[in-house]
């Protein structure tokens, strides 16, 4: 008899487990496939592996303009898949590692609940007083003919590429469509983009998005707006542009990055009476479902669908069963597309505030303010957005496009969170000279 | 031959003391054992005693000022004597204190108006020590409870204060700032560390309206001054959903929906009941012959009760038409005085809402007024079996000072056959 099972060993559940057997409960984990789930195997990490050789690769191309000059520079493929999995390798003996230390036991196998406080996992039956359910997501497939056909890639297989393709064919301008755009395009590839939707990065803040669109282009990669596809044929996709005309497009590698669908199959949720739809399982901010003794935290709950915010609701979930009053708050929340630029943002778009009729007060400033960036940056685009209340300037949302953003947007997270006004934080000091003062001197533009 | 008395090392970690009280003042005789001053620490109040009889000669800490401990207090000796020797290092060469002491921390916290401390804890709740760590964190209490005091009489001491600061939930900014603006916390805070989050701080206190006032009187003086029951009934309303669905086929016929044709039926049945048609004033009842129909009607501005004149002498769609003229006088907020008062009886709809019964309040001097209800299927055994129907259900509140319940349920009976034969009676 386990005090808790974690089913998924994601960002969401390992930590979850860890959390829990630190507390001295005894906790097993079960997983099916690898350690570490999306995020650490074909999420997260391995697109950043990827995104961080082509960068250096685009700066090596762009290294005379900083007077640096360079032979011929070549990108090479299997070498960045092979530092991908070596990098994917270490982090996953890593979590291996803390999960031993933290004394959770880990169990290999696919879990199927069979009562509120019982899996079963190949012809073993486990018992816990509590079952979190972290099994996390998996690419969507959209209803278009042709989808489903081996030529066409997903999020999960496109790392298993071991040559660069020459030209791509990306369905979906999401944060994982835009990555792998920026990833291809860096490379050397031709990109082309098909969103269904009027604008990309869909919940992004429309100013950021619209700026990012705007570089992006100008960068070479072909955006198609509105844009339904509506077939895939080997290697042509079929579409209808914004003003309805039928049109067609070839490329050696099409990409469906249409975004993510919760993992509820298989797990028996049905036959416990478990809640959930298409978009997951639901849970309340403590993480509970209906049933009580079964909990659920990450993708699997459709809530927001980023690997930190799956750890955060696993650990709510973990105090909330053990007696610690906890609970989750996505209004601080901070998101990043690592495409370069890299946007990050927390709190309320601007859009968000809009249709809520929050009364507010915004300051946009450019990242070039920061002398930093500018020393960065020969095309120094880039802008930082802050969105304040009208009232009493407190800071409800922070948008940033450039790089350097993912990297101090946590600063803003805390001024969200926290609920500062702009008077607390134009207190803190900001370290000269760094790409974060552009943060500053928006804060410091709320009038 | 003069004593001089050192500021105790009260503590460990003790390096200051503050010195809340002087109880004598410099010349004041004193004898053996009798306290000279109250000083206090972070932590606790401490009476310093005089150690011998004599004359306090001098005193080298203000009221309200920090002594470092070991540092000479006072000194105590005969009249005349030279106290210089006992001077601390830094203490003012005066022996007089200022004629009416004022706590320095108290002083500055009127200082500084942002920092309602001082109006938040009276002087004597809290320590001088306390009301400076108060204002140095810029703790207000407004809205929240006090920390409980560990001093003596429940007086707050620093150390509370400290406990309180670094232990429980802080106020976010923007929380504070809501505070400020008269709304209250409660509960417990909903952000990181249980911090208390704008969102946790409940709407200011609002005075009402006078509109609102008026009506909170009105009804207060209805609850007071009579005595009121509700009789409930229902009429089988399958003639006014046959009528309202001939409106609503026909073109060029004034729209009449359930509630006008409900009305009209009341004013039909108060010319048959001049005894519910009345006012009850100072013991004497006023019949009237001619029925003006007050008509509840909801607003931004809350309840208001448009009054319909001579509706007797209207027709079912000049009636609708006039209810639904001061109808949007009364949303729009233009309606005039005239039109709000003079009603001999009141209908009040909630039907249109889903209400299946309740009581509706009196508007005296009038003794009756007629609630209205949804219409609901019902049902009702008929020949050799079950039917079902659609039935209205009718809640006529009464004066029982001057309408017994045989009466008002005979009046009812009267409004229901008048519904039931809407089609005779209104013809479109």
């Amino acid at each position: 008899m386990y005090d808790l099972i974690v089913v998924g060993a994601g960002p969401g559940g390992y930590e979850a487990a860890a959390h829990a057997a630190r507390m001295g409960k005894k906790v097993a984990l079960i997983e099916k496939e690898r350690l570490g789930g999306t995020c650490l195997n074909v999420g997260c990490i391995p697109a950043k592996t990827f995104l961080r050789s082509s960068k250096l690769f685009h700066e090596c191309r762009e290294a005379a303009a900083y007077g640096v000059r360079l032979g011929s520079v070549e990108f090479d493929m299997p070498a960045v898949v092979e530092r991908k999995n070596r990098v994917v390798k270490t982090l996953t003996k890593g979590v291996e590692g803390m999960l031993k230390r933290a004394g959770v036991e880990s169990l290999q196998g696919q879990a199927r609940l069979i009562g509120r406080n019982a899996v079963q996992v190949g012809d073993r039956r486990y018992e816990a007083s509590h079952i979190l359910i972290a099994t996390g997501s998996r690419p969507a497939v959209p209803p278009i003919p042709g989808i489903r056909s081996g030529s066409v890639f997903d999020s999960d297989t496109v790392f298993t590429l071991d040559h660069l393709p020459r030209e791509v064919a990306i369905i979906g301008g999401g944060y994982i469509g835009l990555e792998f755009a920026c990833f291809f395009h860096e490379a050397g590839a031709k990109v082309a983009v098909y969103e269904m939707l009027p604008q990309i990065a869909a919940g992004s803040d429309t100013e950021i998005s619209s700026r990012m669109l705007q570089i992006l282009k100008r960068q070479g990669v072909e955006f198609h707006l509105s844009a339904k596809v509506l077939a895939v044929e080997g290697d042509t996709i079929h579409y209808a542009g914004a003003d309805g005309a039928k049109a067609s497009a070839t490329a050696d590698c099409i990409l469906n990055a249409t975004g993510r669908t919760p993992s509820v199959a298989g797990l028996g949720l049905e036959d416990i009476g478990v809640d959930f739809g298409p978009r997951g399982i639901r849970t309340s901010e403590q993480g509970k479902t209906n049933v009580a003794g079964i909990w659920a935290c990450g993708d699997v709950t459709g809530r927001r669908m980023l690997a930190h915010a799956a750890t955060r609701e696993g650990i709510v979930a973990v105090n909330n069963m053990f007696g610690h009053k906890d609970r989750i708050r996505y209004r601080a929340i901070p998101a990043v597309i690592y495409t370069h630029p890299e946007v990050a943002s927390v709190g309320w778009t601007e859009e968000e505030l809009k249709q809520a009729g929050v009364e507010y007060r915004k300051s946009v400033v450019p990242m070039a303010v920061a002398g930093r960036f500018l020393v960065e940056h020969e095309d120094p685009a880039g802008m930082v957005k802050v969105l304040a209340g009208a009232r009493f300037h407190e800071i409800l949302g922070v948008h940033a496009i450039g790089d350097g953003s993912s990297e101090f947007i946590v600063a803003a997270a805390v001024m969200v969170e926290t609920e500062m006004c702009v008077a607390d934080a134009s207190e803190i000091v900001f370290p000269h000279p760094t790409v974060s003062e552009a943060l500053r001197e928006a804060i410091l533009g709320v009038h | 031959m003069a004593v001089s008395v050192e500021v105790p090392k009260l503590g460990n970690t003790v390096e200051e003391c503050l010195i809340a009280k002087w109880r004598k003042q410099p010349g004041d005789p004193v004898s053996e054992g009798e306290i000279v001053a109250d000083i206090e620490t972070d932590k606790a109040t401490f009476e310093v005693t005089s150690p011998a009889n004599g004359t306090l000669l001098a005193r080298f800490f203000d009221e309200g000022t920090l002594a470092p401990v070991f540092a000479n207090l006072f000194v105590v000796g005969e009249p005349g004597e030279n106290v210089d020797s006992f001077r601390p290092p830094g203490a003012p060469e005066r022996s007089a204190p200022p004629a009416e002491a004022k706590p320095a921390a108290a002083a500055a916290a009127s200082a500084r108006a942002e920092t309602p401390v001082a109006a938040a804890a009276p002087a004597g709740q809290m320590s001088p020590r306390a009301r400076r760590f108060a204002e140095r964190h810029g703790l207000t209490w407004s809205g929240m409870p006090m920390p409980a005091g560990s001093g003596p009489g429940g007086r707050i001491l620093e150390d509370d204060l400290r406990q309180q600061y670094y232990s429980s939930p802080r106020v976010s900014s923007a929380a504070r700032m809501r505070l400020a603006d008269g709304a209250v916390l409660g509960g417990e805070g909903s952000g990181a560390a249980g911090m208390f989050l704008a969102s946790d701080a409940g709407a200011p206190a609002r005075r009402i309206s006078g509109i609102r006032e008026k009506i909170a009187l009105r009804m207060r003086e209805s609850l007071a001054s009579t005595a009121q029951y509700t009789l409930t009934a229902s009429a089988n309303a399958g003639g006014l959903l046959l009528v309202r669905a001939k409106i609503k086929a026909s073109t060029g016929v004034p729209d009449i929906n359930i509630n006008d044709l409900v009305t009209f039926c009341t004013i039909q049945a108060l010319l048959e009941a001049p005894d519910l048609n009345a006012e009850f004033r100072d013991g004497t009842i006023h019949r009237h012959a001619d029925v003006h129909i007050g008509f509840a009607c909801d607003t931004p501005r809350g309840l208001m009760v448009p009054v319909v004149r001579n509706a007797h002498r209207l027709s079912a769609g000049e009636l609708s038409l006039r209810m639904k003229e001061l109808t949007a006088k009364a949303v729009q907020g233009n309606i005039s005085v005239d039109d709000l008062s003079g009603a001999t009886f009141t209908v009040s709809n909630l039907g249109s809402l889903g209400i299946e019964s309740f009581t509706p309040l009196l508007n005296p001097p009038q003794v009756a007024i007629l609630g209205v209800n949804a219409i609901q299927l019902k049902a009702v055994r008929r020949n050799a079996g079950i039917e079902f129907i659609d039935s209205i259900g009718l809640s006529l509140t009464l004066d029982h000072q001057v309408i017994d319940g045989a009466p008002g349920a005979r009046f009812l009976k009267v409004i229901r056959e008048k519904i039931e034969n809407v089609e005779k009676l209104c013809t479109i």
